[in-house]
């Protein structure tokens, strides 16, 4: 049961080098990359992105958190979402 | 003895020097704080892209940078300098430290900060490169030095290193090697993401090119805000002492104010006693 709870949500790490967005348990991670626009849920394969300027969205069980960045790297694993971006 | 009137007013004057290095002075001390922080959280970033990095299991010491070790090719010294004039002592140690290891057939030299620029001029030091100290509020941008550093097979970094508010000390590494001994590290904190588990949008290669010019650039934003850091403890320490040694004149010059109207006070009651005699010498004068 507690397992199933952990695919729920992910932990989420959003931070630009002097500023931290967003440090905590979110449902989606949305940005996006060449590719184009993409949800990171919960669950979701292992993934290493380099992101394209524009938005990111982090899905929060409150208010989502919004912000735009110029550049930045997304990593996905074990339901670990680490974003570095404006660097 | 001076007149009380003019000391009085060359106090005045003092005063507001005094009031002036007080407000320097906490400016200098609120800026070490606010640039503090940014250290901390500017290494707490570096260090979770490293981790992140160290799961790629790319070859650090092939990847991390293309530089060879050409002896023949030039080495690059950068100096991080201030970019006005009231930063203490901290940049002309630094411009002593540089020289002793300088040597024009072999360096260049790359100076950021118009202080530094300004004082190597001054010495009769030319410097290929000049840039302003880029922006620390918000965000660094040093890309233009990162292009500019290409051609150099070695780059020295020059900077002030902040010690203590009280201490500031020069210092001096290698941005490759650097970059180069963080890849030293034994210890296996992550485990591998491979191209078999992991999906890479681009490929692998690119990610790993981008985290490694992220991280040099880090490296050197990183050299900019310990810099910034020193900058600011050193101005912090010599408004302390200009505003210290502004209170001591105030001081000498009360003490003189309150000599000279004593003596003004004093020369007028003797003249007061000497008129009184002389009136008094005159009406015995007439008495008689």
């Amino acid at each position: 049961m507690k397992h199933d709870d952990n695919l729920k949500t992910l932990n989420v790490i959003a931070r630009a080098p002097f500023n931290v967005y967003y440090q905590g348990d979110a449902q989606a991670v949305t940005a996006t990359n060449k590719v184009g626009e993409f949800d990171i849920l919960p669950g979701h394969a292992d993934f290493f992105s380099i992101l394209d300027p524009g938005e990111v969205v982090i899905t929060t069980k409150s208010e989502p958190i919004v912000f735009d960045i110029n550049n930045g790297i997304l990593t996905a694993r074990d339901n670990e979402v680490m974003l570095f971006v404006n660097m | 003895m001076r007149r009380a009137s003019a000391i009085e007013k060359e106090s005045v004057q003092i005063g507001t020097i005094e009031d002036l290095t007080g407000v320097f002075e906490s400016i200098a001390s609120t800026q070490v704080a606010k640039v503090r922080n940014k250290v901390e959280l500017s290494k707490e970033f570096f260090e979770l892209l490293w981790r992140r990095y160290r799961s790629i299991r790319v070859d650090p010491k092939t990847r991390i940078t293309n530089r060879s070790d050409d002896k023949k090719q030039k080495q690059a010294f950068i100096i991080i300098s201030a970019e006005a004039g009231l930063s203490g002592d901290i940049d002309k140690r630094l411009i002593e430290s540089m020289l002793k290891n300088y040597d024009k057939a072999t360096i260049d030299i790359i100076v950021l900060g118009t202080h530094g620029a300004t004082q190597l001029t001054q010495l009769g030091i030319s410097f290929v490169r000049y840039f302003q100290v880029p922006e620390t509020d918000s965000y660094i941008d040093v890309s233009p030095v990162i292009e500019a550093l290409e051609p150099y097979s070695k780059v020295i970094v020059y900077y002030g290193e902040y010690v203590s508010l009280g201490v500031q000390d020069v210092k001096s590494i290698d941005l490759v090697s650097s970059m180069r001994d963080m890849s030293h590290e034994d210890e296996i904190d992550e485990d591998t993401m491979t191209a078999e588990d992991t999906i890479f949008e681009p490929s692998l290669d690119e990610i790993a090119e981008q985290m490694e010019k992220t991280m040099m650039t880090l490296a050197l934003s990183q050299t900019i805000l310990e810099s910034s850091l020193a900058q600011a403890a050193s101005r912090f320490n010599s408004m302390a002492v200009a505003k210290k040694r502004a209170g001591e004149l105030l001081a000498d010059y009360r003490l003189e104010f309150h000599r000279a109207k004593r003596s003004e006070s004093d020369r007028q009651l003797r003249e007061v006693m000497i008129s009184i005699k002389k009136k008094k010498a005159r009406a015995r004068g007439l008495a008689r």
